[in-house]
């Protein structure tokens, strides 16, 4: 991906931070005094609180030759810099968890240190105001496979032999010319699935023309009014397979097959040019409608949808807040936990994970969908139910069928091979944190990792950011066998601990893990861990919140709804984009996050402020 | 988008007198065929297989040059009968990877043929350099019907983030340009179907020579599309139209092959193939799912897309860093687990199992390609073939000797039958020295290189 260019001329630099996050066009910006504010406070504060800082305890290392290519000479001049946020993220990672300075150098007094992250934690306030460039993409696997079979009624299992994307930003990976031999392949063998009904639904009768026909082929599957050119292309197809012998019937197939392979329908493409001379447009109709469909259904626009792009209503707030609950009430958001939520819970990897077949027999198949299951369902009841964003940690029922109940201890209550909705009246269970999905996912084939777990449990579901381990630190595993033996696993990361380089973020980290100890790697209720030794689930958060239970643990994170809501926020914003949020998403999501903690974290509303947010309605236009 | 290649592929084929949207298959053999001059030489085949997590050292490297082809090392073992086929290289360094230190797995991979590190500061996308693979795929793939093939027998999907890096380090080899990762094909059906037009009950699937013309003319279509995306954009849908080019020419070479077979039913010599030459071998789709034999399949579609002049290079990823397990072998650890082995007997066994089970399937293929007759000798012998891992201890994640086995003389470049147990040189190096033995001329070095490594070659 080429890096956004973000050289903005001079008359745009003045313009920042204009407006609520909703305004649809740049006209719409008008500056708002109490983000002016906030600004020049952030700013005031940068300046006595981060610039010193970096003065006195950074440059020494990270300025002219960049340890780390971190040039905070440079970066401290251009605060506002999305090229620096990132930077300024992993800053106070480090910084935070006494990983830097580094002990040998000089360290702050306490308080500066706390002055500097507080002074960091607003430096997304000094970016411009930037809705990001809509990057075309090309489906992914499952958006492909669905669309084929919305657009032509066939099952998208026709798309299953496509390799999958490599996660990260925006799903990059290139195209191999094998993998387009299959996007041909995949075409030929869909258009032979047709059915005789979607064939008259494609092809219209006999007497429809070919050009006509052409125009509701690509309008339907470039998502958007084909162009003229556009059209003449197809006709074409056309006029080559009966020039070479085939008839009306397998000339508008092998036109049908050109659309298939045709990049307007693999890539999200644009319907118009960017007018001249803006730097900032909404996105045009049918782009939204697409990236509106792809993020909530991961397929195409239905007929409703694309009949509001063609009359141009969809920019309305209102019009968008009622297509989002018409959406989330279709079978089709199930699509939403597929390409988000399993992703989010990391339950993406339980049908493949490793779990040592000897020790956990019980990972059959059947009990990896029985667990993937539970989380999709217990998911989805909170977008459908609009409950809170809180019940993910608090929720007190889930999703059971025979295969998972003995994970649970209720073999007796559950007994049918269909998931069924259960109460839970062991507090100890219930919610994401104790689900036996997560749990195993965030363990060891052999055994459960406090550490992994403890990890999990702030990026993914409180969204702070935990340094990585620093290089070559000796893993568990690797502990003298003498030394450890009989040690409960517990004791055996305690031990770990008390290495001076591991101890800053372990004792963060670990005490989360030990909280969940009593659930073993597949999420099984235990007093004992592997060793034999009783487990000791016992242990204080960072701020002296203590807790003895994972009902109690449970209950210390549940009370930080709002750290949890605000990293579901930008979660979510930044699959609906599919990219990085940058400086001033964030502030995007501060707006956002007000409107979502005033309506109890409900989850339709915190979808809802995504789709009518200003990233995801306007671009800025890159060259 | 070219300034970034060694060599552009339109360079290339301008050099040889081509355009870029005709398909250069119908009328042409060999490459040398095409220059004018006499259709003798078989061209030079350049293979990668890879192996993550380093090795046991005392297992692998041969306790000295003269011993090296009479008692080899327990890791090379199945390699004994073709031994004076293959070159060992001691004293190859990989990249240093700070400021990463703690992405060895990350780069172990991604530096493997590029001799390069991300740059650092766009390291959450796909930002590093062409791979050795792809500068030959660019100088010669425009001559075969797929420039470059790449293979893996695990799925490219690895969910980590180290060091902020993204997460297409761990599992790709090859890199088209900088910024574009080639995804590998894992599955052998699809190969086999797609690539040489066969169904794996023996039949052939015809090519549709109107496919191509379509083809065209979709390509064509884009390009109003293309005016009005931005830069970064236009790169992408190029590379998509650039991939729908290249199936143009698959389809023609299946149309060509589809000729000459005719042609030789009816008694006339294909232009390409000696008559002494082996007949081309047949694959077949394993029914299980059996590790061995996933590889081993993998091994024989490389060697049936050398034979067929299919391709001229292949890079193949037995496993990504983390890896599998290997049933087969009796215990169920995936790959990573006992690496960081602390000299524990059990576990450093494993670790030795696992290498000798990826070495023999690396056996297994060369071992094949010197049964088959190729111009005056054997496939193998107009053939390099690495086998390698990025690390080489996967218990400290050393990368000081990397474990590298060179089997084929590449055409007569090569002096094989030999180990070097004091080279002094770079993974660059390495990687500049192939392909320089394998004709590939470079207007500069291959990421860290500063020479070549001029003892591999046949004085």
């Amino acid at each position: 991906m080429k890096p956004p260019s973000f050289i903005l001329s001079p008359w745009f630099r003045l313009w920042v931070l204009l407006g609520a996050a909703l305004a649809t066009s740049a006209a719409r910006a008008g500056e708002d005094p109490e983000l002016a504010a906030r600004r020049e406070a952030v700013k005031k504060a940068f300046k006595q609180d981060v610039e010193k800082f970096v003065a006195d305890y950074c440059v020494q290392c990270h300025a002219d030759r960049p340890k780390a290519g971190l040039n905070l000479r440079v970066a401290v001049k251009k605060p506002g810099d999305p090229a620096f946020l990132r930077k300024w993220i992993e800053c106070i990672a480090n910084v935070e968890a006494h990983d830097m300075p580094p002990e040998d150098a000089d360290q702050p007094s306490d308080e500066e240190r706390q002055r500097f992250l507080d002074a960091l934690s607003q430096v997304q306030y000094l970016s411009n105001r930037d809705p990001g460039p809509f990057v075309i993409r090309r489906l992914t696997k499952a958006e492909f496979g669905n669309t084929l079979r919305d657009f032509l009624g066939v099952d998208p299992s026709v798309a299953k032999d496509l390799p999958e994307e490599v996660p990260g930003e925006g799903y990059l990976n290139s195209l191999s010319p094998m993998q387009v031999e299959q996007y041909l392949g995949i075409a030929n063998e869909a258009i032979t699935k047709l059915s005789a009904k979607d064939e008259a639904r494609l092809f219209g009768d006999a007497k429809t023309e070919v050009r006509e026909i052409a125009r509701r082929l690509a309008r339907s599957a470039y998502r958007r009014p084909p162009t003229d050119s556009e059209i003449d292309v197809l006709a074409g197809v056309f006029d080559l397979g009966t020039k070479n012998g085939l008839d009306r019937d397998a000339a508008l197939k092998f036109m049908l097959k050109a659309v298939l392979v045709s990049p307007q329908f693999l890539f999200i493409t644009p319907s118009k040019d960017a007018p001249e001379g803006e730097e900032i447009v909404p996105l045009d109709d049918h782009q939204l409608a697409s990236r509106l469909s792809y993020f909530l259904w991961a397929t195409m626009p239905d007929a409703e949808l694309a009949k509001l792009a063609d009359e141009g209503r969809l920019h309305d707030p209102a019009v968008l807040k009622a297509q989002v609950k018409r959406m989330l009430a279709s079978p089709r958001s199930r699509a939403l936990f597929d390409g988000f939520g399993a992703q989010w819970l990391g339950l993406d990897k339980i049908a493949t994970k490793t779990f040592d077949p000897d020790k956990f027999p019980q990972m059959t198949p059947a009990m990896r969908e029985a667990m993937y299951e539970e989380a999709r369902l217990f998911f989805d009841s909170i977008v459908r139910e609009n409950r809170s964003v809180v019940t993910f940690v608090n929720g007190d029922y889930t999703y059971l069928n025979a295969t998972l109940a003995p994970i649970y201890g209720m073999e007796k209550q559950v007994k049918g091979a269909a998931m069924e909705k259960v109460s839970l009246t062991d507090t100890n269970r219930g919610g994401i944190l104790t689900m036996p999905g997560v749990l195993a996912t965030t363990s060891f084939p052999t055994r459960t990792s406090p550490v992994i777990r403890g990890v999990w449990v702030l990026e993914q579901v409180l969204g702070e950011h935990v340094p990585p381990a620093p290089p070559n630190v000796p893993a568990l595993e690797k502990q003298d066998q003498k030394t450890i033996a009989g040690l409960t696993l517990r004791q055996r990361t305690e031990l770990h601990r008390t290495e001076a380089v591991c101890a800053n973020c372990h004792k963060i980290l670990d005490p989360i893990g030990f909280g969940l100890e009593n659930f073993d790697a597949i999420g099984r209720w235990r007093e004992t861990d592997e060793s034999g030794g009783k487990v000791d689930a016992a242990g204080e958060l960072p701020g002296g919140k203590r807790f003895s239970s994972p009902r109690e643990l449970k209950a210390i994170i549940a009370a930080r709804g709002n750290d949890l809501s605000r990293n579901l926020t930008e979660k979510l914003l930044a699959y609906a984009l599919c990219r990085q949020l940058d400086g001033y998403d964030l502030i995007v999501v501060d707006q956002m996050h007000k409107t979502i903690a005033g309506d109890g974290h409900r989850m339709q509303t915190l979808i809802s402020e995504v789709v009518t947010s200003y990233p995801f309605l306007n671009r800025r236009v890159v060259e | 988008m070219a300034s970034n290649h060694l060599i552009s592929r339109r360079t290339c084929l301008r050099g040889l007198g081509a355009s870029l949207g005709l398909p250069l298959l119908e009328t042409m053999g060999w490459a040398e065929t095409a220059k004018g001059a006499a259709a003798s030489k078989p061209p030079v085949r350049l293979g990668f297989m890879y192996m993550p997590h380093g090795v046991i050292m005392d297992q692998f490297w041969p306790s000295s040059p003269e011993s090296f082809r009479t008692s080899p090392p327990p890791a090379l073992e199945s390699l004994r009968p073709v031994l004076d086929q293959c070159l060992l290289m001691k004293g190859i360094s990989g990249v240093p990877i700070t400021p990463f230190g703690s992405a060895p797995h990350a780069l172990e991979l991604s530096t493997w043929l590029t001799a390069a590190l991300p740059n650092a500061a766009k390291r959450s996308q796909i930002h590093i350099a062409i791979s050795a693979d792809q500068i030959f795929a660019n100088y010669y793939g425009a001559l075969t019907a797929l420039p470059s093939l790449e293979l893996a027998t695990m799925p490219q999907t690895h969910k980590e983030n180290q060091e902020g890096l993204n997460e297409g380090y761990y599992s790709h080899c090859s890199f088209r340009s900088p910024t574009q990762a080639m995804p590998a094909e894992i599955n052998p059906r699809n190969v086999l179907n797609r690539l040489f037009g066969k169904s794996d009950q023996g039949g052939t699937t015809t090519a549709n020579p109107l496919d191509r013309q379509m083809l065209d003319l979709v390509i064509g279509g884009a390009k109003d599309l293309r005016r009005k995306l931005p830069h970064g954009d236009q790169q992408k849908l190029d590379e998509y139209l650039d991939s729908v080019r290249s199936v143009e020419r698959r389809i023609a070479a299946i149309e060509s092959r589809q000729k000459d077979a005719a042609l030789e039913k009816a008694g006339v010599a294909s232009s390409q193939r000696k008559a002494s030459d082996s007949p081309t071998i047949e694959v077949k789709i394993p029914e299980g799912d059996k590790r061995s034999e996933y590889m081993q399949v993998m091994c024989d579609l490389t060697i049936l897309a050398f034979q067929t002049d299919t391709t001229r290079v292949s890079t193949y990823i037995g496993s990504t860093p983390n890896g599998v397990s290997y049933p087969e072998l009796g215990f169920s650890d995936t790959h990573h687990s006992p690496t960081h082995h602390n000299n524990e007997a059990e576990k450093v066994r494993k670790v030795a199992a696992i290498t000798k089970f990826n070495i023999d399937q690396f056996a297994y293929m060369v071992k094949k390609m010197a049964t088959l007759r190729e111009g005056d000798g054997t496939l193998l012998d107009n053939c390099l073939m690495m086998w390698g891992s990025g690390l080489e201890d996967g218990n400290k994640h050393t990368r000081e000797n990397l474990p590298f086995i060179i089997a084929g003389k590449g055409g007569g470049s090569v002096e094989t039958g030999r180990f070097l147990d004091n080279v002094k040189g770079n993974q660059g190096d390495l990687l500049t020295t192939l392909l320089g033995c394998a004709g590939v001329p470079l207007d500069r070095p291959i990421g860290i290189a500063t020479k070549e490594i001029t003892e591999i070659r046949k004085a």
